[in-house]
Parts: C-alpha cells; structure tokens; sequence
C-alpha cells in the first residue's frame, strides 16, 4: 500500500517529466503557459489518483550521484542502494525519501537533494534517480555543553572537536575532553565510520584516558587507558568491545584492607552488549508507556587468562501509568544486576572493585534508565559492603566524629533497587506553563556481597534485612541548561555504617 | 597483660610482598629483606602477595634544582646521622610494597623511613636497640642501601638480559601491560642511575667497583661470624645478633645469588667473597627454607631480645603523616554548623535564579509522542 505521507522537505521530485504511457499520444496543440500548467497540473492529479488506487509499476534505469567531489562514490552508493531493487512508483517514493534520510544522517553533507527523473526515451517504465549532494564547506566543528554519557552516572561538562569526512568515507573524527561532577574527567578520540569495509553497520572507534578520583568514598582513584570498538548500533541493540589497561592506586595511603589487596594494574577485556526499548512518551517525566533495559557484560575475551574476567548481567525496568487528571502519572521501576568471576578458583576470587555494582547519589531513578544505581536521600557510594580506613591519630574519642566517613565503600555482587514516584503539576498556571512539577516517592535498594564465599552467609532472612528503604516529596524544576530536583527525603531504614541524611536534597541532571 | 588477645594480633599481622620465585619467598629487593627481618625477630606472620602493582614506587624525576631540594629534605628526615643518602635509597623508600599490616594498621614503605623504622617506632620489633646509634653500623648500613642497592638495580634492570626482573614484577601482569611496565621501568632507572649513551660505560665500572669495594669490606668485618654486629647490649659478652644490617645484606645477597643469572658480573663478584657466600646459604637454610611464614615462637633459635617487645606487640595508632598533602585540620562543632548553612544559603541563591531564569525563559516541554512510528534505522 502506498503510504500517503508528507515527503521531506529535501526531496525534490520532478514529476514534471515523468511519462508512464508510451503509447499515449502526445497531442497537445499549442497552448498558453497557463493551459499548460492546467494540463501539468491534471496529469499530476491524474497521477497521484492512480497511485492511490493502484501499483503503478516502475523501475530505475540509473542512479546519478552528483557533487561529491571528496566524498567516495562506494559511500554514497551504498545508501541508495535500495533505490536499484524498486519494482513500483510508490516503492520508489519511499525508497527516495529513505535514501534522503540516510545520506544526511551522515551528517557530511550540507544539503541532499534526491530527483526523480524520466529514464531514457527508449526504456518505458523507467527512472532516473539524481542524488545531488552539497559537502560541508566547514569540515571542522566545535561544540560544548553538558551531556549524559550511557557509562556515565552523572552529567559532564564535554568539549569536542570533530572534522567531518576527512578520508571521503563519510568518516566523523573528533577528540573530547570532558569533566564529570563525580570527579571523573576523560580525554578521548575517535571516530566513527557509516561503512566499514563490507559491514553494513557503522562502525566506532575510540580511544580514551580516564581519570575517576574514588578517594572520597573508596579510597583510590583510578585510571583507564582504553579501546572501544562499536560493533553495532541499531535502535534496540547496542554491541561494543573494550579493551582497557586500568590502574587503581592510594596517593592518599589511607585505603582499607580490601581496597589496599586491589591496588595494582589489570587488563579488561570484555564484550558489551544491550537491548534497549524505549516506549514511554518521555525520558525525564514519562506519563505513559513502559522501557526495558538489559545490559550483559562477559569480560575476559582475552587471549592472556590474567585479564580480568566476570560476567555481569543487569536489567531496568520501568513502567508510567497515567492517572488522567494534572497530567499525574505513576511511574514504577525495578533494577536489578549480579557480578560473579569465572575461572579456575572463581568462589574465592572477589571481583575487581571498579566492576562492582555501586548505590548512592542524588541522581533522580526516573531520568536514569540503566542499572541499579541510584537510592534516593544516600550518598554516592553510600550504601553496601563497607570497611574501616587505615587508622590514624586518636580520632574516635573525638567529638563529632563520624565514623561512616572514615570507612570505605567497597560496592557489592548483587544490587537490587525498586521505586514508584508520583508527579502531578502544580496548580499554580505560571509553573505549570514552565513544566515546574512536584512528585512523591518511595525507593528501596539492597547491595550485598557474594564472592569470596560471602553467599554462604546469606540467608532469605538476612537478604531481605539488607534493604534499604527511603521516601519524600519534591519539586523538579527544569531548565534550559540543567534539570534540578529540590527534594525532602526521609530514611526508613538504613544500616550503621550507611551514608545517608533525612533532609532536603538538591540534585542536578542534564536537561535532555 | 591479655596474652590470649595479644597473640591474636600477631597471627593478624600480616606482611604483603611481591611473589615468590628463585626459591626465595620473594626476589623483589625491598621486600625481601623485610622478610627476613620478621623472621629473624621470631615475629609471627601471615603472608600474602601482590601481584599486580610493580610500579607502587614513585621514582622522583631529578630534572630540577627543586627536586634535588626536595631529596635534601626528605634524606634529613631519614635516622642516618651525618650520611648522604644515594638516591636510589630515596626513591626505594617510596615504594608502597612491601608493607606490613593488620585491619586498620599499616606500616608502608614509603613512610617514616620504611616498613623497619615504622616498626621500631610503632615498638612492634626492634633488633637494632644496641647498635643502632653506633658509627660503623650506621656507616655500614648506608654503603649497603646505597652502593649495593645501586649495584642490584643495575643488574637487574640494564646490566641483565631483564628476564629476572620481568619474572619478580610482570609475569602476574598481561603482556602487553607487563612489557609496558618494563619499558618504563627500565627507562626510569637508567635516568635514575645518570645512564647515557655518553655515561653507560664509566657509570657501569663505577657501580661494579663500588659493589666490588662493598663486598670486600663486608667480607673483612663478618670474619668467620654468625652475624655482622655484636651486640653491645650486654657488655660483658659479645654476642653477634641479627639485627636490620644482616637482614638488607642477606636480601641483596641471596637475590643475587640466585635471581640473578649466572653470566652476571654482580654475581660473579659476590662469589669470589667465600665467607659471604657461607653467611648467606647458612642463614638461607636457618631461617628461610625451614619451617612457615609463622614459627611457633618457642621453638626459635634467636634468643629473645628485650627491645624487640613482640611479646607486648599491640598494634599502635600512630600519627604517621601522610606523603603529600597537609595534615587534616579538625574542624569544631560550629565550623561545621558555619560551613552547613552557608552551604544551604548558597543553594538557595542558586535555586532562586534558576527558577527566576526558568520562568523568564521558559523550558521547552521535552514530551515526545512516540507511537511506534519506527524512524530510519540501519535495520531497515
């Protein structure tokens, strides 16, 4: 069937000059330019009419590929490549706007321009098709701002560079330097390729050195020289390789006797794959519609049995109900991830600290669709498996003294979280028009350990005694530049050594 | 005293080091010799290994006038009286491993003049309490940790083929980072030694005289002896005792001895000392190969020493300082109520031009319908 949609601005289609019937008589007597364009005109009506009832068949002679002086033709070509295999005018049409689509999704290219063209006189039923491109004048690009990286658990701050189409492979280099509000900063380069030899799907590469200061919370700060190799990348899946050289070290010297044990260099090698599907009607405040995410890890894919290995499998699911009055909605999540190492003597082996599942932040569970990691009213790394800091001075006879702050949070095998929120406008116009909402909560998260034989200890009761429970209200005030939350949080339960405050909270997240 | 619970934090104490090989329970040249430290005090421990963090030292670049002011500094703060120290010594000492811990206890390489001094400060094992404040002892320490641990990183790291370094510090590590590792570590060293294409040449006979000197002024004060120093604690009697001397040279010898290959010059030079060779077997086979990393303590044949105090052994909470940075300062009770408000006044500041600049602005409503209407995707 012939799907009656608007075309792209950019397609252009003559149909001026398309001539189906060969055999129809042309015996147009000479006439004024204003019959001639009653006549163009009735044929186009005549035209369309018969597309709507009926397949008109047609098929393309040619492809013409114009104004690509630097660009490869091999590249263009393979985005048309459809148009070759219509056997209908409507098939066309649509090929044509999808080839349009394509090409500028590139994003190499100032301007596309697809035209249908008659083919030659002596073929009947057939077109040419002209793909005119306009190349980016300016191949060299900056940009700043603030994003949300997938790996990322808060925003950054990200400056970048990219040159466009350097080799004509429709390649996309660029180098970033970014700084994350969770003391991680991050200088990369990359590049990304539409085609990478006979592989249909693009392909990326980068290459990255990363710096995350865990002193605060773990005592180590850790640094990754990494490889990323996007395999696939569609709209529902998501396959990458990363090879990374990362080390843990103490400048502080003060770390615990389980940290202390990881300090070192290790190699990472692993195979990332997720399944993405996204159907609620917004990302920031979904009033209807579900998502699922499941993200598996297998590290080790190394040919050296020394890199670290472990498989990691975690999912998110969330679900919006609207309630049908002051656009209220409930949302509900469940999250949930498990990490175990495989290999000879895998029961006693602990994972390796940066691998683990962590809980804590301000971080609002809503926006972050991903994994367990956020627990309303705990601090970042505020919950789990902890361990007392190297001692130092006579500190515990002090006043105020806090011995949460000096204990390190070691993450832990298993993190299950849960929430439900409820946002409603406000009665107020003037905030409802600034989309200035208010919601209640309630989440609850468990982080417990399971290496190392620690899952002997854990009974049914003792896991369901590790949950961690907390509830409020608040305000989510978005704006053009950050997305803010002022909240009240209360703690229902928490464990001795968790870093968590019944209070009024603030928390800060990328506006997109 | 509680002997019960006080023998419970021995067990715990526990030294980490770098893996064993060579037949020696570890052939990283500051970590052995800490080893054997502990196990000539008779200090119970547990051992465990690191296998992962060759490069926990810092190897300070001697670019710059400021970082030579910067060595000056740390060597005064060093307990040799009147000795400069060479800086290869400096560097080792800020190496984390080996160190010797417990829970929440630590006593790292790279503090307080190493994981010796820290447990002679921290009253855990002293073997030195005689002979620690006298010339020829302390002369001879710094010819050992200076000319001999010069000596000892050459051979290890330049003068050798590298496959002994590369088995003590990268053969736990993937290749590509263990051969990265090596590089740099070799590069380091040489700039540590002064090692040029210019200086190889005179720098390498100068090591090797100075080991070669070492070695036979060693040999002339051990004699037939057990040990190297008499204890003059007792003043009626000499007894030779082990103290951290015997332990810095027996490291070096036995990782000589045997981590090093047979074609090295090194080795070559220490075999031609007879008696230092005897000493070192001798107590190889005394106190290494026989029994655990544990001994029972009444089965030792070290007499026990008074200053050692590992009888008393508690684990200390000392005032170490911290290598970089200023000391923490406490804060009062009303700073942190002072510092909490203006926290919470700050943020207010901020939340209110927000939503001033919000509402001025507006923010555009980020709703999207998506009806399954499927975009173009490379599925397709």
């Amino acid at each position: 069937m012939v799907e009656k949609e608007d075309p792209i601005s950019e397609v252009a289609e003559d149909e001026e000059d398309y001539d189906e019937d060969e055999d129809e008589e042309e015996e147009e007597p000479p006439v004024t330019s204003q019959s001639r364009m009653r006549n163009d005109r009735e044929r186009m009506e005549g035209l369309l009419r018969r597309m709507s009832s009926e397949r008109v068949p047609l098929r393309v002679h040619d492809v013409i590929i114009k104004g690509n002086n630097k660009t490869k033709e091999s590249l263009i070509e393979a985005e048309v490549q459809a148009l070759k295999t219509v056997t209908s005018m409507q098939e066309l049409l649509q090929a044509a706007t999808i080839a349009n689509a394509r090409l500028q999704k590139l994003a190499i290219f100032d301007s596309v321009t697809v035209t249908l063209d008659s083919g030659p006189p002596d073929l009947p039923g057939t077109s040419n098709v002209i793909v005119e491109v306009v190349e980016s004048k300016n191949r060299v690009t900056g940009d700043i701002g603030i994003f949300t990286k997938p790996e990322a658990r808060s925003w950054s701050l990200e400056s970048s560079l990219k040159l466009k189409n350097m080799l004509g492979h429709g390649d996309i280099w660029d180098g970033s330097l970014s700084y994350g509000w969770d003391q991680t900063s991050e200088i990369s380069t990359g590049v990304a390729l539409p085609r990478f030899m006979k592989l249909v799907n693009p392909v990326t590469a980068r290459v990255s050195l990363l710096s995350q200061d865990w002193l605060k919370f773990s005592s180590y700060k850790e640094q990754a020289l990494g490889l990323s190799l996007g395999l696939l990348s569609t709209r529902n899946h998501d396959l990458a390789y990363n090879l990374s050289w990362r080390t843990l070290t103490d400048p502080s010297q003060m770390a615990c006797k389980s940290v202390r044990s990881q300090l070192g260099h290790n190699l990472l090698s692993h195979l990332k794959y997720t399944f993405k599907i996204d159907k609620r009607n917004s990302p920031l405040r979904p009033t209807r519609g579900f998502a699922f995410v499941s993200t598996s890890q297998l590290g080790g894919i190394f040919p050296d049995y020394r890199s670290v290995r472990f498989i990691r499998q975690e999912f998110d699911l969330r679900y919006a109900l609207p309630l049908g009055f002051a656009r209220a909605a409930i949302n509900f999540g469940v999250a949930g991830g498990v990490i175990f190492p495989w290999g000879g003597g895998f029961v006693n082996t602990p994972v390796s600290l940066p691998d683990r599942f962590f809980l804590g932040g301000n971080s609002s569970p809503v926006c972050s669709l991903g994994g367990p990691t956020s627990l309303l009213g705990f601090k970042t790394r505020g919950l789990g498996p902890s361990e007392p800091r190297r001692e130092v001075g006579e500190k515990a006879g002090d006043a105020g003294f806090d011995p949460s702050s000096e204990r390190d949070f070691l993450g832990g095998d298993l993190a299950v979280t849960a929430f439900a929120d409820l946002s409603f406008d406000l009665p107020l116009k003037v905030l409802r028009d600034s989309n200035i909402h208010g919601h209640a909560f309630a989440c609850a998260g468990s982080l417990v350990k399971l290496t190392e034989n620690s899952f002997r200890d854990l009974s049914f009761q003792k896991y369901r005694d590790s949950f961690r429970r907390s509830a409020g209200f608040g305000l989510i005030v978005p704006t053009k530049l950050f997305r803010m939350e002022v909240n009240y949080c209360y703690i229902l339960r928490q464990h001795e050594h968790d870093r968590a405050k019944t209070g009024v909270q603030f928390s800060f997240s990328s506006p997109l | 005293m509680d002997e019960a619970i006080q023998s419970e934090q021995q067990q715990h104490l526990t030294l980490v080091i770098r893996k064993a090989c060579f037949g020696l329970p570890t052939a990283c040249p500051s970590c052995l010799p800490v080893y054997i430290y502990l196990k000539f005090a008779n200090v119970p421990f547990d051992l465990s290994y690191n296998l992962t963090f060759p490069d926990s030292d810092h190897f300070l670049s001697i670019e710059s006038t400021k970082d030579k002011e910067k060595l000056l500094l740390l060597s005064t703060s060093v307990n040799f009286c009147d000795v400069s120290l060479d800086l290869q010594h400096l560097c080792s000492l800020a190496d984390q491993i080996p160190y010797v811990d417990t829970d929440t206890y630590v006593a790292y390489n790279n503090e307080k003049g190493g994981v010796i001094e820290s447990l002679k400060e921290d009253n855990i094992v002293n073997l030195d309490a005689g002979v620690q404040n006298l010339p020829e002892w302390v002369s001879t320490m710094a010819m050992i940790n200076s000319w001999l641990s010069d000596a000892i990183l050459y051979e290890l790291w330049v003068g050798s083929d590298g496959s002994s370094a590369h088995k003590i510090y990268y053969s736990d590590l993937p290749w590509p980072v263990g051969k990265l590792l090596y590089l740099k570590q070799v590069h380091n060293v040489k700039q540590l030694l002064g090692i040029s294409k210019e200086t190889a040449e005179r720098r390498e006979e100068e090591i090797y005289r100075r080991a070669t000197m070492a070695y036979q002024a060693l040999s002339t004060k051990l004699g037939e002896e057990s040990f190297f120093s008499d204890n003059r604690q007792v003043p009626t009697c000499y007894i030779f005792l082990p103290t951290s001397l015997d332990a810095f040279f027996l490291g070096h010898a036995l990782i000589t001895l045997y981590a090093l290959p047979e074609t090295s010059v090194l080795r070559g030079k220490l075999l031609e000392q007879a008696n230092l060779v005897k000493y070192a077997d001798k107590l190889k086979a005394e106190f290494l190969d026989a029994g655990s990393s544990s001994p029972d303590p009444s089965s030792s044949s070290v007499p026990r020493r008074g200053p050692s105090n590992w009888g008393k052994f508690r684990v200390p909470v000392t005032n170490c300082s911290k290598p970089k940075g200023q000391p923490k300062r406490e804060r009062t009770q009303e700073e942190k109520s002072f510092r909490r408000k203006a926290k919470y006044f700050l943020v207010t500041q901020m939340v209110a031009v927000l939503v001033f600049l919000s509402l001025l602005g507006g923010s555009d409503d980020t709703e999207v319908d998506a009806d399954g209407d499927d975009g173009f995707d490379y599925d397709g």
